[in-house]
């Protein structure tokens, strides 16, 4: 029973620390901030707050005072504020009643299943340790894979140590509450009603959960902020939300950051987004300029980050030998068996299955537009980085597939709901339409 | 109306997946055992308490004896990963003779099945000090061979020679034949073990069932003190 309470009291904790600063900071019914819905607000927030804890990850500030300093600064803006501030105007929907409980539910199956993949209990929970038992960065060198990225783990073990300290998996529901915030976040943008878009994410939640994926591995976050990054990136695209397009640079770029420190290839993934952005919407200079400083900014710190604390890539992970030793049987060989595992392994993501059809049919179907111009350069780079890493990467190319692939491939598969999202707003009209008169007109000739 | 009709059949259909999500995951079953369950149980239960990742016997040693250092930790079992992680602390130092023997077996060895011309092993070995006999497993009463042995590992296509040796003996059904080496090369859970036996013809290989490489311990037991004991679980020092 206990256990449960704790569940429950963790989601609210988690809940509370990411529904502000932004929320307090919406004083004036006019400002940007309040046209973002209030998923949005909270995506904003827990952006905010990842960017916090990866600063204090590499400068080595006690967790702790990360929190206590974030309930002051909440107290601070809260009093600042406190006679324009309305609570009544936060609206708890039914849309996010049900986001809620799936939390608890996915909670549920994690306190339940528990076990680690086995690259969690290799190395994954080993960082988490590191920062559970506050030690500093540099103590990671004295633990398998140094040169992995860390953020994901310290985002773990925060929420482990807070408000509980107690079972181990309560960090683990972090990675449950952005999962289901991401879906619940892009369905939102759907033009139908509040029901139709819960169906959906419940439809969406059915065909990519499962307990792997909450087993340590960081493949869920790179998913789901990749999917939260597609919906800021949406908003891109839209007119309505032409008038914060530097709000929308700043929470990219802060997506970017967050990426870098979450996996390697989750870099790519976001330099792709940011790339395809560039080459498909008539951007503004002041926009471009604050995309390309932002993203070199960030790769900048990265650099930065790497050499201080002289994190050396473990060279047996590119094995440049191999790597330089482009025999063209080899090569061709190669491209075999990428492709081939790659349609077997496309199969097996079953987002892959429903979106790109829609996708292709769209492109092919309708006028182009930017959004989906958008869509498709993403799946372009996003192939050409499969085939280009697991050409270069190691000698036996297949080991290296089965065990990886499926999940590089997840890690973007969420993007491709965009394509859903295209369809249904600016086509599925016109589409049922077209059904409905040409099943009319063969009742009629029926009739006749 | 139709309004009310469209809201209550999403609101039917919402249920309807929620259901499915539970149903589909086991929830209500899993939640009576997050109830009724305490988190140690359910741990020991999915790593195992002495077999697979032997979680549970290691909690049970540090609670026990309240461990200020981080012993070291060696499991047998080659088909999970190293279970250090459940009792790991970076705030203390590893102190090597403490050794929690895992899954310890009471024979090491390694199972060679013909392939071909070669003869391969599925299972492998991690903690071995090097070969103390081999045994052949013969469909005929005995079987002269007049060959060198190369045992070697492979992987990607590299071969690693783990021991090359001239053999020369009249080879009788499972007779334990002495063969000595002391070597730390045929450790690895990554890389498959092969035996080549180059000049035995197609015909002697085809007689030859199985081969037995009977392995040293690295960590044998009676140069320790045992201090802890579960199944073939062992804490000693």
């Amino acid at each position: 029973m206990t256990e449960i309470i704790e569940i429950l009291i963790q989601i609210l904790f988690i809940l509370f620390i990411i529904s502000f600063p932004i929320t307090l900071l919406e004083t004036d019914s006019k400002s940007k901030i309040s046209t973002f819905s209030f998923i949005d607000k909270l995506s904003i927030n827990l952006i905010f707050l990842i960017n916090i804890l990866f600063f204090a990850s590499i400068l080595n500030i006690n967790s702790k005072y990360i929190l206590y300093l974030y309930v002051i600064l909440i107290i601070f803006l809260y009093f600042f504020n406190f006679r324009k501030f309305n609570f009544i105007n936060i609206k708890l929907d039914y849309y996010f009643l049900v986001l809620l409980f799936f939390i608890i539910l996915i909670s549920i199956d994690i306190a339940h299943e528990l076990y680690f993949a086995w690259d969690t209990q290799s190395f994954w929970f080993f960082k988490t340790l590191n920062f559970y038992q506050n030690q500093k960065f540099e103590n990671l060198k004295n633990l398998p894979d140094f040169d992995w990225p860390h953020l994901g783990t310290y985002i773990w073990s925060f929420f482990w140590k807070f408000p509980f300290s107690g079972y181990e998996y309560l960090g683990r529901i972090t990675y449950a509450f952005i999962y289901v915030l991401s879906i619940f976040s892009i369905t939102e943008i759907l033009k139908v009603s509040t029901y139709q878009k819960i169906i959906f994410a419940i439809l969406f939640i059915s065909l990519t959960y499962n307990y792997e994926l909450f087993s340590g591995l960081q493949d869920i976050m790179v998913f789901s902020l990749i999917l939260i990054a597609s919906k800021f990136v949406f908003y891109f695209f839209e007119k309505q939300h032409k008038f914060k397009l530097l709000e929308l640079t700043f929470i990219l770029l802060a997506i970017t950051n967050i990426l870098c420190w979450i996996k390697n290839e989750g870099l790519f993934f976001i330099y792709f987004l940011i790339f395809c952005i560039f080459i498909t919407k008539n951007l503004n200079l002041k926009i471009k300029t604050l995309l390309i400083i932002g993203s070199l900014t960030i790769f900048f710190i990265k650099i930065l980050v790497v050499n201080y604390y002289e994190i050396n890539f473990n060279p047996e992970y590119f094995e440049l030998r191999e790597t330089l030793n482009l025999e063209i049987f080899n090569l061709f060989e190669k491209i075999k068996i990428v492709s081939f595992y790659l349609l077997l392994y496309l199969t097996q993501v079953p987002i892959y299955l429903l979106t790109l059809p829609i996708l292709i049919y769209t492109s092919f179907k309708y006028k182009m537009k930017d959004i989906t111009k958008f869509n498709l350069f993403f799946l372009i780079l996003n192939l050409s980085f499969i085939y280009i890493a697991f050409l270069f990467k190691m000698s036996d190319t297949e080991l290296q597939i089965r065990y990886s692939m499926k999940r590089v491939l997840f890690q973007t598969s969420g993007f491709y709901f965009l394509a859903i999202v295209i369809f249904i707003n600016n086509y599925l009209h016109s589409f049922n339409q077209k059904i409905f008169s040409s099943s009319k007109k063969k009742n009629i000739n029926l009739d006749g | 109306m139709a309004k009310k009709n469209k809201k209550n059949i999403g609101i039917l259909i919402i249920g309807f997946l929620i259901l499915s999500f539970i149903y589909n995951h086991n929830l209500f079953r899993k939640l009576y055992n997050v109830f009724v369950i305490n988190h140690e149980s359910r741990l020991t239960k999915k790593y195992g308490y002495c077999f697979r990742e032997s979680v549970g016997f290691l909690r049970m040693l540090k609670k026990k004896y309240k461990f200020n250092f981080n012993p070291l930790i060696i499991n047998y079992e080659d088909a999970v990963p190293s279970s250090g992680w459940s009792i790991y602390d970076n705030n203390y130092r590893t102190d090597n003779n403490h050794k929690i023997l895992l899954n310890y077996p009471k024979n090491l060895s390694l199972y060679f099945k013909p392939l071909n011309k070669i003869f391969y092993a599925r299972s492998t070995v991690n903690h071995s000090n090097g070969i103390s006999n081999i045994i052949f497993d013969l469909k005929d009463k005995h079987i002269r061979i007049d060959s060198k042995i190369k045992i070697y590992r492979k992987i990607f296509n590299k071969k690693e020679i783990v021991l090359e040796e001239n053999f020369h003996k009249l080879v009788e059904n499972n007779q334990i034949i002495p063969f000595e080496f002391n070597t730390k090369k045929i450790n690895s859970i990554n890389k498959p073990t092969f035996i080549e036996i180059p000049d035995l013809s197609e015909d002697q290989i085809g007689k030859i069932n199985s081969i037995i490489l009977n392995l040293n311990h690295e960590f044998n037991l009676k140069d320790f003190t045992i201090i802890e004991k579960f199944n073939n679980c062992y804490y000693v020092k």
